[in-house]
């Protein structure tokens, strides 16, 4: 049936030497903000993610910013972001025509990746049940704000509502300020995150058994899972953890006003702790600090511990970023400047690193820096091999190409609104 | 939605996979924790002479406890002092019947026990090695020392995360590490695959910052391209780049407790003031329009909280999702584990007995896949409790042998 993506067909297996990971897998990209990272992540390793856009275009084609060109479904720098090394196909799914098509091109693929609320596919004919039918190895990935089952499964949600429902909310802001999300879409890319790991695990048992499968993730799920401290300071405390501001989960773990900035000062270590302390005396600004009762770096959680930001927030602002960085790092205290969103290209590790991609071959004449591979993989590594697709910019290539459909009929479905 | 299938056989994905995992604290567990729930048989190598902890976070606090039980359940533990030249032979040993190796340790120390992808591909060529750091194990910061609090502030996450008019909060724990330890299953599965198509293993040069500057979303293109014409800031609760309210968290009746509504088209607007009752505020022209709405956020957010103070957070969400209007409540711990309806009946929370017995809660996986469902298959390890199996199942060492390495002080 078409491709057999990830077979354990030895022929497959020395094609691949050489190859990104996902090479040859072809992923059927349905979802909307929730799962567009996902895509993303597959198609940067490699495999070969097609688009689905409605006749028109993808709304997340509106969402700014956009490149100096000005406003238009091109230039908005969240799709070109998002759908990296992607094609694009347009076609109304709604439309029976349209889901018979998707249905056909649903044969050739490894992977389908969806995020409409439970059950919507399943009225057009094209749930993992419909879809696997002629192609057992398929794997179905549902992104959904609660999952297929359970009460809340037709509750609605955006990023912030998920990382409410999530718990990660209640603990982040400061106590005197609302709880806070995490800035950008951080729940639906926890979800893509998860999803990610749930369709590679999926992959690797196709791989041994041949079998595909249907995959429910939730976004609360998503978000509860990755707070670190929520769930477990509960479930063994029996007291909720709180927002603390500035303070790590209430811990030696805190951001300080600086002389141009916020820095981070960690007190993980009697050393760190010692050292901060003799750091301020040595400039007169220690007050009590350096006395015997403040040894224990854990006083920092208790009843002192509004006296103890006093002097050492006065004593921060004495310094710059830079100085208090510098002088923590040659101690190995893992201390650190809050850069700026306008400094991010300054770094010179992520430069030295490779991990900006200049893509003048991609955006001629534009001056555009990638956000490069999350992480380094010495022989099937990420690549940025094309950029994201224009608005259906692979219909005839898919329709014609891959499904035979003759370019008349192409031609009529686009002027009936199908395509 | 669909028909699910019986479980597979095993209901396991990676149930031919071993891993050897050296990794401590909460990025490296949590990686491997993702592994040994799909039946990877992940075996933790631990040292009483190791730094602080041994090889996971520390049990010397509630919420530590609570960390090593969680990232912990499904694995082994053999204590094994790699300061030893015979810790470092078992350990090679261990290698060359495993496939995969995890790390996080600073760059020094696999290298210093020699230990480093290089040395030990030698025993098995097809390994495939995570190296799990906060910058990287190449580049001008290579050395430097970070904890995810660090990376958060480096990587303009803590700059960001906060409201406009207040100073930077950052994110409350570490996400960093969280994102660090979905990354790194990602990495060792991708490898995993690789490895499958092609009998190649490799090295995974993870570093804990990349994986989150690659989460800032559009910044490095807008920053890139539009220079001191971009504009990223704190938006509070409000998302970057949209002109919508209300979108935020407001305060309900009771003590700190919340609701989280986001409305973003006219739609859920009218929805919203019907679900309210027509209050007259709401028909305020200010309000008429979204960019009205937006451009008042802060008069409409008090006037919104007039209403939500007035009723539970439970309530609001339920009237307002009656409504169509994405609407949470603000959850805390104990609402994720005793309130939530919801998560109850999915089970997310799992109960699992620990190496003593006693009962632990758990996270569960946020997935839920029909064939390979997996799981952990036992709860987090004693430090320590699988010598046996390991070194002699396994490893299939003599009583002498073991004798005289207890002897040299190689399981302390």
């Amino acid at each position: 049936m078409g491709l057999s993506p990830l077979s354990q067909d030895p022929k497959d297996i020395n094609s691949s030497i050489g190859q990104q990971p996902l090479t040859g897998v072809r992923v059927l990209d349905l979802s909307g903000p929730m799962g567009v990272y996902c895509g993303k992540l597959m198609a940067d390793m490699g495999a070969d993610v097609i688009k689905i856009e409605p006749p028109g275009g993808d709304p997340m084609r509106e969402i700014g910013p956009f490149a100096p060109d000005g406003v238009h479904p091109e230039s908005s720098l969240h799709w070109l972001h998002f759908n990296t090394n992607k094609r694009s196909i347009t076609l109304d799914i709604a439309d029976p025509q349209g889901a018979g098509l998707l249905s056909r091109i649903s044969r050739q693929a490894g992977v389908v990746l969806e995020t409409f609320p439970p059950g919507y596919l399943d009225t057009l004919g094209l749930s993992y049940s419909h879809l696997s039918q002629g192609n057992p190895g398929l794997i179905y990935a549902s992104l959904t704000p609660f999952g297929q089952t359970g009460p809340y499964k037709n509750f609605k949600a955006t990023d912030l509502t998920g990382f409410a429902m999530g718990g990660y909310m209640y603990v982040t802001g400061r106590p005197d300020t609302p709880p806070t999300r995490l800035w950008g879409y951080q729940a639906y890319h926890t979800t893509s995150n998860r999803a990610f790991i749930a369709i590679l695990l999926a992959l690797y048992h196709r791989m041994t058994t041949g079998e595909g499968q249907y995959i429910d993730v939730s976004m609360q799920e998503a978000v509860a899972a990755t707070t670190e401290h929520v769930n477990t300071v509960y479930n063994y405390t029996g007291e909720p953890a709180v927002r603390c501001g500035f303070r790590h989960g209430g811990q030696f773990v805190a951001t300080w006003r600086c002389k141009d900035g916020f820095v981070s000062i960690t007190t993980n270590t009697q050393q760190a702790w010692d050292d901060l302390r003799d750091w301020m005396a040595r400039e007169g600004m220690a007050g009590d600090l350096s006395s015997e009762k403040f040894n224990d770096r854990f006083i920092l959680r208790g009843e002192l511990s509004e006296h103890i930001e006093g002097l050492i927030q006065a004593w921060a602002l004495t310094h710059t970023r830079q100085e208090i960085t510098e002088w923590g790092q040659s101690r190995h205290h893992p201390w650190g400047p809050a850069v700026r969103p306008d400094e991010i290209l300054d770094n010179e590790q992520l430069w030295e690193r490779g991990y900006f991609i200049e893509s003048e071959a991609l955006h001629p004449g534009e001056n555009m820096v990638y956000p490069g591979a999350p992480y380094n993989l010495s022989q099937s590594p990420w690549q940025l091999r094309h950029p994201a697709p224009q608005v259906g910019q692979h219909n005839q290539e898919i329709y014609c190409g891959d499904l035979g459909l003759p370019v008349e009929e192409l031609d009529a479905l686009s002027s009936q609104g199908v395509i | 939605m669909s028909a699910v299938e019986k479980p597979s056989n095993s209901g396991f994905a990676l149930q031919d996979i071993r891993v050897l995992d050296f990794t401590w604290i909460h990025a490296g567990p949590s990686a491997t924790r993702i592994l040994a729930d799909q039946g990877a048989e992940v075996i933790k190598v631990e040292s009483n002479n190791a730094l602080a902890v041994v090889g996971g976070p520390s049990s010397a606090t509630a919420r530590g406890l609570g960390q090593r039980h969680n990232w912990n359940a499904g694995k082994r533990s053999i204590s094994l002092d790699m300061k030893t030249p015979q810790g470092v032979a078992i350990a090679k040993r261990l290698v060359a019947v495993s496939d995969v190796v995890a790390e996080n340790f600073s760059g020094r120390v696999m290298t210093g026990w020699g230990m480093d992808y290089e040395s030990i591909r030698r025993v098995k060529p097809d390994l495939v090695m995570l190296s799990m750091s906060g910058f990287g194990r190449t580049g001008p910061w290579k050395d430097r020392v970070s904890y995810g609090q660090t990376l958060q502030a480096w990587s303009g996450f803590t700059e960001l995360t906060g409201f406009p008019n207040t100073d930077p909060c950052g994110p409350a724990s570490a996400y960093s590490d969280a994102v660090g330890g979905m990354a790194g299953a990602q990495a060792v599965l991708l490898a995993l695959i690789h490895r499958a198509r092609t009998g190649q293993g490799q090295w995974i040069d993870l570093s804990q910052f990349e994986v989150l500057s690659s989460l800032l979303d559009t910044l490095v293109l807008d920053l890139s391209a539009n220079g001191a014409d971009s504009h990223n800031q704190r938006t509070g609760n409000r998302p970057p780049h949209a002109s919508v309210a209300p979108h935020g968290a407001y305060r309900c009746q009771g003590d700190d407790r919340w609701v989280a509504i986001s409305v973003l088209t006219e739609n859920e607007w009218e929805s919203l003031t019907g679900a309210m009752g027509h209050p007259p505020w709401a028909q305020d022209e200010r309000f008429a329009t979204a960019s009205g709405r937006s451009h008042h956020s802060e008069e409409l957010d008090a006037l919104l909280e007039t209403w939500t103070t007035e009723h539970s957070a439970e309530g609001v969400m339920h009237l307002l999702q009656d409504a169509g209007i994405p609407a949470g409540v603000v959850q805390t711990g104990a609402d994720l584990a005793e309130n939530d309806p919801h998560l109850k009946e999915r089970g997310f929370f799992r109960q699992i007995l620990d190496g003593q017995g006693i009962s632990r809660t758990i996270e569960g996986a946020p997935y839920k896949l029909s064939r390979t469902p997996g799981g952990p298959s036992r709860g987090a390890p004693e430090f320590g409790a699988d010598q046996t199996y390991v070194l002699r199942e396994i490893l299939g060492m003599s009583d002498e042998e073991l004798a005289d390495c207890a002897i040299a002080g190689v399981f302390e």
